[in-house]
């Protein structure tokens, strides 16, 4: 798994860090069970700040995406979240809203918006199908 | 004792006969940080550095690492520190080997694996005299040097400065993956330099320096979000636009590009009204922030 940091995008580089693994763990670019490198392998290889892996493995693992085993290093969980539905779907709405508003401003209309939705959600699901098979 | 910066100064002032080259400069570095110190050639950052390690006096002011004065504390604290130059010098007579041992000497600690390792890292013989070594050599030996004491406090001075792109390369990864690998709280690094492109990763703070004071103190994180560039594009040049909390606004016929300072989102839905054709924005990275630091300052005052 390869991950790259972008000083530009305004988001912190931590954050990047933890959406590129959960992007890579839903689209089976990580599979379950799979080790994550370790905080000093992969800083020194973004040349970044090691408390910065520190804190995107310590989000990460706060979110159930993956666990740490005392002195093997970081692996990824299975998908079972520790979060309640409820929970989970509120977590989900702001991203939501986020899309649903820059749609607007893209005048996307409401089908072609949830078609690319499901398009979507196919293509993850797709590409998961694959890396297991 | 968690709570004493690793790094206090207040109010540091130093002249040299009429110049002042430190002018009322204050910062603080807390324990685990990796502190950035920027300013251009003659801002001050040597002068500054030199304070803490005592090769130079105050004039007025106070500097105090780990709580403790440089001048009447000096063995305590420069036990506890490494310093790399911007220009090393050894005894040209001694071999690597010699140069590590002799400075191995003047350490209570001197990890030997992280010697073995940094050595066969950046392909240095024992037995080459310092004589013959490049720049870049010489600046990897200094490093070695400052590495395996594992001191509290690597400073840095311009370290980088005059080396080919993959020894610089390498220097950071060496800061990162060998100093870095102890405790993180007992970690700091203090780097001087104006090559600021390359740490962006590595720097969690920042100061810069202009003509010996702070120009501006912030967490790299917190500065990348607040200082924004913001570029739109419109069908027709657009006619009168007002933005609230623009730095700078450059103008090319259709199209503008926005310095923002805290008020990205407000400048951009300001535009949106506008019915731009493209709409783009980016942070700033921390050498451009440096590079705009004068004007930030301008429209802070």
């Amino acid at each position: 798994m390869l991950f790259h940091i972008d000083f530009k995008t305004g988001k912190s580089p931590y954050l990047q860090l933890v959406d590129q693994v959960r992007y890579a763990a839903a689209s089976g670019g990580l599979r379950t069970g799979e080790p994550l490198p370790s905080v000093r392998q992969l800083a020194e290889e973004l040349r970044v700040n090691r408390n910065t892996i520190a804190k995107a493995y310590a989000e990460l693992e706060s979110q159930g995406v993956i666990e740490t085993v005392a002195g093997k290093g970081c692996f990824i969980r299975d998908g079972n979240t520790p979060f309640t539905k409820s929970v989970r779907q509120r977590l989900l709405v702001k991203e939501v809203d986020e899309a649903v508003v820059t749609a607007h401003h893209l005048q996307v209309e409401r089908a072609d918006f949830l078609a690319l939705v499901k398009e979507r959600l196919d293509y993850f699901e797709h590409k998961a199908s694959k890396e297991k098979s | 004792m968690n709570d004493t910066p690793i790094i206090e100064i207040q109010d540091l002032h130093r002249r040299y006969g009429k110049q002042d080259a430190v002018n009322g400069l204050s910062l603080r570095v807390q324990p685990g940080r990796c502190y950035g110190f920027f300013g251009r050639n003659g801002a001050g950052k040597t002068t500054t550095i030199k304070c803490l390690l005592n090769l130079l006096r105050p004039t007025s002011g106070i500097v105090r690492v780990f709580g403790l004065d440089p001048q009447r504390d000096e063995v305590a604290v420069k036990s506890r520190i490494a310093y790399v130059p911007d220009s090393v010098a050894f005894y040209p007579w001694m071999t690597v080997r010699d140069t590590l041992d002799y400075l191995a000497s003047f350490r209570a600690n001197w990890n030997r694996d992280i010697e073995v390792d940094l050595l066969r890292r950046f392909g240095l013989k024992e037995d080459q005299k310092a004589a013959s070594m490049s720049k870049g050599q010489k600046t990897q030996l200094a490093l070695i040097g400052a590495i395996c004491p594992e001191p509290e406090l690597l400073l840095l001075d311009e370290p980088t400065s005059g080396l080919d792109p993959i020894v610089r390369r390498e220097f950071i990864e060496t800061v990162i993956g060998a100093y870095q690998s102890g405790d993180p709280g007992s970690r700091t690094v203090f780097i001087s330099t104006h090559l600021i492109s390359e740490f962006e990763g590595l720097i969690d703070e920042f100061t810069i320096i202009e003509e010996g004071r702070e120009l501006l103190t912030m967490e790299a994180d917190a500065a990348r979000e607040r200082f924004k560039k913001i570029r739109a594009r419109f069908a027709q040049p657009p006619a009168r636009f007002d933005l609230p909390g623009a730095l700078s606004v450059k103008q090319s016929g259709r199209e503008l590009e926005i310095l923002a300072n805290g008020t990205s989102e407000e400048i951009i839905s300001r535009l949106k009204t506008l019915q731009p054709e493209d709409l783009q924005s980016e942070s700033l990275s921390l050498e451009e922030i440096f590079v705009a630091s004068k004007t930030l300052i301008a429209a802070r005052a």
